[in-house]
């Protein structure tokens, strides 16, 4: 019991990294499941929020700080913010408890039940998971290196894919302008 | 074992002294691990103190400040009875209100209520993290000063959105609602200002936005990019004051025809951590302003070196804070000239407005960097 105890705590190196990535963790999994207990459906969406800063610290562990921030900028402000709206503008919606029927519970189960078979599937044949050191460059996430990633037209740039998704958004954006605009025409 | 360090000079001078006192120290116990921990925590202790000192002690001197400049702009005196012209005043209101007792009223949503008041303080105490008030004086001294302050803006609106929903008030709703609109449609004005000073100074390091201004007057990013900095300059002060919700942008407010808006049913230290939060957004925001446009804690040199000789020996937390009060001075004259704007008025001044006059302000400022920069 104590030697498989010792083998444990190799296996777990304890440094403050890793204290934090556990604290963290524990404190996502209870918000993300206090995200769906609770009745009050203006609460889930604290809790939402909650379980996304959670993710905010994993990436920030991760030295992955702009990855980080684009986690803040669009869950926490943006899209918490429009479900936020959503629920205020929608009358008697936050006040009433919200419940589910019993065949979607079943379904949900099955389904979080899956998932979890797939991601331990995935990630336990990965050798040297605890062990493994990181390899990428000093500096590899950060905001500079990553721009000039984006928009580089070598071999390792990304900037084909960068220009095709700022048109994407160009479209969606003067689409939602035009659907806007109609509305208060035909009014 | 990995222990974090806070990488700024005071924290680079608390590592060095550590390990020297520490020598004094019985042998057994001394070791590199305590030493690089204590230096850690010592080094929280000085940064949590050093945005506290800003943040809440500068919030009765803008109170007192505030009324003040109110009063004379309105032909009054202000507070004068309590102490030396009125300075004890302020501290008998936060007595007060920190006294009073906390209560939510009937049918609120508790949890959120009491959640809501927590949340607002923690963009402008982040924001405050950010800012160098001194060669040596910054708390957190990182790469993506700029973006995170952008990111962290929209718990402000969180905080006011959850504060005036679980109110279970009428008028706080409305005055919710509107103020969600309002700092979210200007969350894109003052994000794009930003830019434009990140482009032109080509950092996001709020440190190295200082350096590049350091010279004289004219090297400021007000006056060195020439028009286009001072029009980025008005740009920024009319986005960040409607950012803060402060009159003449204050719908969110607006006594006259929602009592009170988001915090209608806060009373207490709860209402006092909003009001608070204000504040401490007009110094995080003054800051800001003083950071990307006004030179820092650069002194003021005009190019003569025998004034430049004795600017440069006042320290450059003194100027910095000199700047930011003249800022903060701004704000309130701004508060107590201006007339309030209609909320439809408002909305088409930023989209219809501010928003394609910012974009044009980014084309130039890339024309400035390509051609001059």
């Amino acid at each position: 019991m104590l030697t498989s105890l010792s083998n444990l705590a190799a296996a777990f190196p304890m440094n403050g990294i890793d204290i934090a990535f556990y604290v963290v963790a524990f404190v996502m999994v209870v918000t993300a499941i206090l995200t769906v207990a609770v009745k009050n459906i203006l609460q889930s969406a604290v809790f939402l929020i909650f379980s996304f800063v959670g993710t905010t610290i994993l990436y920030l562990l991760l030295h992955a700080e702009f990855n980080a921030l684009a986690q803040i900028m669009v869950y926490i402000g943006g899209v918490v913010i429009f479900v936020i709206f959503t629920i205020l503008l929608t009358s008697h919606l936050g006040e009433d408890a919200f419940t589910t029927k019993i065949p979607r519970f079943f379904a949900a189960f099955v389904l979080s039940i899956a998932f979890v078979v797939v991601m331990v599937k995935c990630v336990l044949p990965v050798p040297e998971l605890l062990t493994a050191t990181a390899t990428a460059p000093e500096g590899f996430a950060s905001l500079k290196a990553m721009a000039l990633r984006l928009l580089s037209y070598g071999p390792e740039g990304f900037v084909i894919p960068f220009e095709v998704i700022s048109i994407l958004l160009l479209a969606t954006l003067i689409g939602a302008i035009t659907i806007a605009r109609r509305g208060k025409e035909e009014k | 074992m990995f222990v974090p360090s806070i990488t700024n000079p005071v924290g680079d001078f608390v590592r060095e002294w550590v390990p020297k006192l520490a020598e004094y120290l019985p042998a057994s116990i001394q070791s590199d691990t305590l030493n690089s921990i204590v230096a850690f925590l010592i080094n929280a202790v000085i940064c949590v103190i050093a945005v506290c000192l800003v943040n809440i002690g500068s919030a009765p001197i803008l109170i007192y400040m505030e009324r003040k400049v109110c009063a004379h702009v309105q032909c009054r005196l202000g507070p004068m009875r309590l102490g030396w012209h009125g300075t004890i005043q302020t501290i008998a209101d936060v007595l007060k209100m920190l006294f009073k007792e906390v209560y939510a009223p009937a049918g609120v949503d508790k949890f959120v209520f009491f959640l809501a008041p927590l949340v607002v303080l923690i963009a402008p105490f982040m924001v405050a993290a950010l800012i160098p008030f001194g060669e040596n004086l910054v708390v957190a001294d990182i790469d993506m000063g700029i973006p995170l302050i952008i990111a962290i803006n929209g718990f402000g609106v969180l905080a006011i959105l959850l504060g005036g929903w679980s109110s279970n008030n009428k008028y706080s709703l409305l005055g919710a609602l509107r103020s969600g609109a309002q700092m979210i449609s200007y969350e894109i004005s003052f994000a794009l200002v930003l830019l434009f000073v990140v482009m032109v100074a080509g950092s996001t390091n709020l440190m190295a936005i200082t350096q590049t201004q350091s010279g004289t007057v004219f090297d400021w990013w007000i006056f060195k990019a020439p028009v286009l900095g001072f029009i980025a300059f008005i740009m920024f002060f009319i986005t960040s004051t409607a950012e803060m919700n402060r009159a003449p942008f204050d719908i969110a407010e607006a006594e006259q025809e929602l009592t009170g808006g988001y915090h209608t049913e806060y009373n207490g230290t709860p209402f006092a951590m909003f009001y608070l939060a204000e504040y401490i957004a007009l110094v995080t925001n003054s800051s800001l302003a003083v950071t990307c446009f006004l030179g820092g804690f650069h002194a003021p040199c005009i190019g003569i070196a025998a004034v430049d000789g004795i600017l440069t020996m006042v320290p450059g937390v003194v100027w910095f804070f000199a700047k930011v009060f003249f800022m903060i001075w701004c704000y309130m004259m701004v508060r107590w000239t201006f007339v309030r704007p209609r909320v439809d008025q408002l909305m088409s001044f930023e989209w219809k407005f501010l928003l394609p006059l910012n974009l044009l302000l980014l084309v130039a400022g890339a024309a400035y960097v390509a051609l001059v920069g």
